[in-house]
């Protein structure tokens, strides 16, 4: 899932500052999940702007609110469409592809992020995210028993651990478990130990070609170049 | 325009939350009692010290409601689920203490004559004393036809003064009157023909079974020998028959129980009860063999009586031990004489009180059934003759006086289906809450002991026929009621199509009540929820409500009202509390919130302070209020967590008051526990604080609704 934050309420004024009719919308999944977005932080962001407007009388801006199901597919940002008739912008409260989606869904209408999307997590416990992956395009879990080396150990490096892990704490965060002791303990655990003992070849650190796309229905899309397939 | 768009989108989520339907279903107490009264509702509102309000719900599903405050047999406290953690509501003693203190006894009667067909009511128990009330209520002229001089039946001349005194029975007599009912007492309706030829449309009886059983043994013609019946009739009616000092009581029901204690108030220096099984197999009232026995009177079990003979003035009377074998039909154990166990006791009275029959008119041309009762049809209360209906003991046997009631009212609406030539509609009755809760949900319900109600002391009731059992004083009701379960409110998932699945109910429900099925959907089963809040009011989608509507309404428009009525004085600062509704009550903890309130401070009364969201801080803000403090009902809770709830949000609130330049200290919260400040003293030092700190707003105006 992708986890992000609210942004402070002083950015998102300061963001909204040119535009009179504002409305925010949230994103019923993920953003909901992760508290940042969904229809109950939307309702409690717009009675904060009203009364921060309230407070310091600056400017008459008028908000609507509205949560859609998920903001990264515009099938459900048709409604949405017929809602922003007459406003002047859009506070997504969506992750950065919420953000873009109704960007590009809206072509005559400014969005302004409400959130900033921090990564792709797991929920710990109640209201604690960790992050657990970066997306590398390129996973070598199997290897490492089921722990991330590129997101759990700081360096990220595929052999490890380094020379800075004491007490199977990481050297950059004394309070962070090394990712590598980690794996070692998991596969210990496993009876995997002999994948400690192998060599990894470097990952290809070429840096990736972005935007990244994946065509599952060769030649759905008709205008090749947006992405990098 | 721009203000229509936000308007539309307002209304449209304020209509999806708001006029939702009731989901609540029906709980086991409601399910339980024969007239299907919403058990739940009032226990509620006296929890919350609405007592005029209970009173209103009590009266809205019952005719009678002081009647049965004293007599009901309360099956709804037998299907109370509290019974699983420890004991269950006191629900009859609550009901009598609405009565009490709800308001005037006699209500204006409200009935006016919208019909010509003329209904006669024989027999005035009261299954005919419902049947009458209900039947005006729908336009009907109705007459009430009693044998005896007073209405009441067995309410009159069954129950005994110290457990219905006359006066309550007088007043719901009297309201009868008021309400256009034609009496006729002294009147024993000899011929149905008669009714009929007197332009009566419909008749409905309800002559109630006052027929004692013999015992079948030989002796029983003896002089001092009287049945149970009888006697209390009797000693209703104000005679005072002779008992002698010894006295001897056959029978186990609650009719034997009345005639012992009765008979010891007479002056019967030993009263001894004859029951043929054990006490678990006794079909008393529980709690009146209890107060039986504390008033002196003695019970023989395992004991029946063979012959009755007279020896030298006195009863000598047979008896023979028995002992329990197998189970009949009913479950029962059936008792076996034991062999060569007889013995012989002696009594200057005996009173048979084994069980009652209905003694109808041969006449009345009724077809009968088991144990001369009047067959009817059980869905239309027909009788074998058109136009005639029955209803009440006349029909099951001896049953409750609200098993009464409850066919009265159910003939009252036949009739009138019947008159308005209209087919009977039974209608389906709401979902009923029949589960158990699970092991895992009560070991996480906090155990309170039930709180009973005053009652005499047995050295000072057993010598006159004064009521018995004493009223509750608030503070003791108020606490009683708390200890509701408010079974089928709970929270319900209403809005699937906005559940993300987040799981934020499942973790953090304190009664782990949501689970996932195994299609990874939560769910959250209604007879285990006990509509806490605090899933509702943390939901980031806003997908649960709860199921009853009032409950989820209550704080937004409380919060609508006050922006709306702006009654506040310019000079006083408003300070808006979201308090406990129950500790605000009476003797609660919050109590002296009330009194010590200046001007300025308007209380928001809430149902558990676990239900109300950061938004409804925020909002109160935008009203216009200075200073917003939350205030709940602390050690009395019936949850350990709220307190950290409540601080969970508010320090969330307290974040944004800062950045929008607020200070906040304008937010507090106030959980007073048994050492700590009165809450009344911090609210005024809260106050004071809050008039010290620049004028926050002009908001009022600024803010758009």
């Amino acid at each position: 899932m992708i986890v992000a934050e609210q942004k402070p309420l002083d950015e998102i004024r300061r963001m909204l500052g040119p535009y009179e009719r504002v409305l925010i919308v949230g994103c019923g999944t993920c953003m909901t999940v992760c508290n940042a977005g969904g229809e109950r932080e939307v309702s409690f962001l717009h009675s904060a702007l009203r009364l921060a407007q309230a407070k310091s009388g600056d400017g008459a801006h008028a908000f609507s609110e509205y949560t859609v199901k998920r903001q990264c597919d515009p099938e459900f940002l048709d409604a949405l469409a017929e809602k922003v008739g007459d406003v002047d912008a859009v506070l997504s409260l969506g992750c950065g592809i919420g953000v873009q989606a109704i960007a590009e869904r809206l072509a005559n209408v400014p969005v302004v992020p409400g959130v900033n999307t921090s990564f792709m997590g797991m929920a710990k416990e109640l209201g604690v995210w960790d992050e657990r992956c970066a997306a590398c395009g390129d996973c070598r879990l199997e290897e490492t028993g089921g722990i991330c080396a590129i997101t759990r150990c700081t360096k990220a490096i595929l052999n490890g651990p380094c020379a800075g892990t004491k007490n199977g704490k990481c050297e950059a965060n004394k309070d962070m478990d090394c990712g590598w002791i980690l794996i070692y303990k998991r596969l210990e655990q496993l009876r995997q130990l002999d994948k400690m003992r192998r060599y990894y070849p470097a990952r290809n650190f070429r840096a990736i070609p972005r935007p990244r796309r994946i065509v599952v229905n060769k030649g759905s899309i008709a205008n090749a170049g947006e992405g990098n397939a | 325009m721009h203000s229509a768009v936000r308007d539309e989108f307002h209304k449209s989520r304020a209509d999806r939350f708001e006029k939702s339907p009731d989901h609540s279903l029906m709980p086991p107490c409601q399910d339980a009692c024969p007239l299907h009264m919403d058990v739940r509702e009032y226990v509620d509102l006296v929890a919350q010290g609405k007592i005029m309000e209970a009173l209103q719900t009590i009266r809205s599903g019952n005719p009678f409601p002081s009647i049965c405050a004293y007599v009901c047999t309360h099956p709804c406290e037998e299907a109370c689920r509290r019974c699983q953690v420890d004991k269950p509501i006191a629900v009859r003693a609550l009901k009598r203490f609405a009565v009490e203190f709800g308001g005037d006894r006699v209500i204006r009667a409200e009935a006016q004559t919208t019909r010509q067909e003329k209904v006669a009511v024989v027999g005035s128990g009261p299954a005919g004393m419902a049947c009458a009330h209900y039947l005006r209520k729908l336009g009907y002229p109705v007459t009430i036809f009693e044998a005896h001089s007073e209405l009441g039946g067995m309410l009159r001349t069954g129950i005994p003064q110290y457990r219905l005194p006359r006066k309550v029975l007088d007043t719901e007599v009297e309201r009868l009157t008021r309400m256009g009912v034609e009496i006729r007492t002294n009147t024993r309706v000899a011929s149905l023909e008669l009714l009929f030829d007197l332009g009566y449309k419909a008749i409905f009886i309800t002559i109630g079974a006052h027929q004692g059983l013999r015992l079948g043994v030989e002796g029983e013609e003896s002089p001092g020998v009287i049945d149970g019946a009888t006697f209390l009739r009797e000693v209703s009616l104000g005679l005072k028959p002779s008992l002698g000092s010894k006295v001897g009581v056959v029978g186990g029901g609650n009719v034997a129980i009345d005639a012992a204690r009765t008979a010891a108030r007479l002056g019967a220096s030993n009263v001894k009860i004859i029951y043929r099984r054990s006490r678990q197999e006794m079909p008393a009232d529980a709690a009146e063999i209890e107060l039986a026995l504390e008033e002196g009177i003695g019970i023989m079990f395992l004991v029946a009586p063979t012959r009755i003979g007279r020896e030298k003035g006195e009863l000598a009377v047979t008896c023979v031990r028995m002992e329990l074998g197998e189970p009949d039909a009913r479950g029962r154990r059936q008792p076996v004489p034991i062999k060569d166990s007889e013995f012989n006791e002696n009594f200057d009275t005996l009173i048979t009180a084994i069980g009652q029959a209905p003694q109808t008119p041969a006449n009345f041309r009724i077809r009968m059934g088991r144990g001369s009762t009047i067959q009817v049809d059980p869905v239309t209360l027909t009788t074998n003759r058109v136009g005639v209906f029955a209803g009440g003991d006349a029909v099951t046997g001896p049953a409750t006086v609200t098993e009464a009631l409850a066919a009265g009212r159910l003939a009252a609406s036949r009739i009138d289906d019947y008159l308005q030539h209209r087919y009977p509609l039974t209608g389906a009755g709401r979902q009923v809450l029949a589960s158990d809760l699970l092991p895992k949900t009560v070991e996480m319900i906090r155990k309170t002991s039930r709180l009973e109600p005053p009652i005499l002391a047995p050295e000072k009731r057993a010598k006159d026929f004064e009521p018995v059992e004493l009223v509750y004083d608030w503070e003791v009701a108020v606490n009683e009621a708390r200890r509701c379960l408010r079974c089928g409110v709970g929270a319900e998932i209403l809005f699937q199509d906005k559940c993300a699945t987040c799981l934020m109910c499942l973790r953090v429900c304190p009664y782990h009540v949501p689970y996932l099925d195994a299609s990874g959907t939560i769910q959250i089963p209604a007879d285990q929820c006990l509509a806490c809040g605090i899933c509702v009011a943390e939901c980031p989608a806003r997908a649960i409500v709860l199921r009853k509507p009032y409950d989820r309404r209550q704080i937004t428009e409380e919060l609508e009202h006050i922006f709306r009525s702006g009654t506040e004085p310019k000079l006083n600062r408003l300070v808006i509390g979201f308090c406990c509704q129950y500790g605000l009550f009476g003797t609660g903890s919050l109590a002296g919130l009330w009194k010590r309130a200046k001007a300025g401070i308007r209380i928001l009364p809430v149902l558990c302070v676990a239900k109300v969201e950061a938004e409804h801080m925020l909002r109160a803000f935008e009203m216009g209020a200075e200073g917003v403090f939350i205030a709940g009902c602390g050690s009395q809770c019936a949850r350990e967590d709220t307190a950290s709830w409540v601080s969970q949000r508010v320090a969330k609130v307290k974040k944004t008051l800062a950045e929008i330049g607020l200070e906040p200290e304008r937010l507090q919260t106030f959980f007073p526990d048994s050492t700590g400040v009165d809450p009344a003293t911090e609210l005024d030092r809260f106050s004071e604080q809050i008039s010290g700190l620049h004028l926050a707003t002009v908001m009022k105006k600024e803010v758009a609704r």
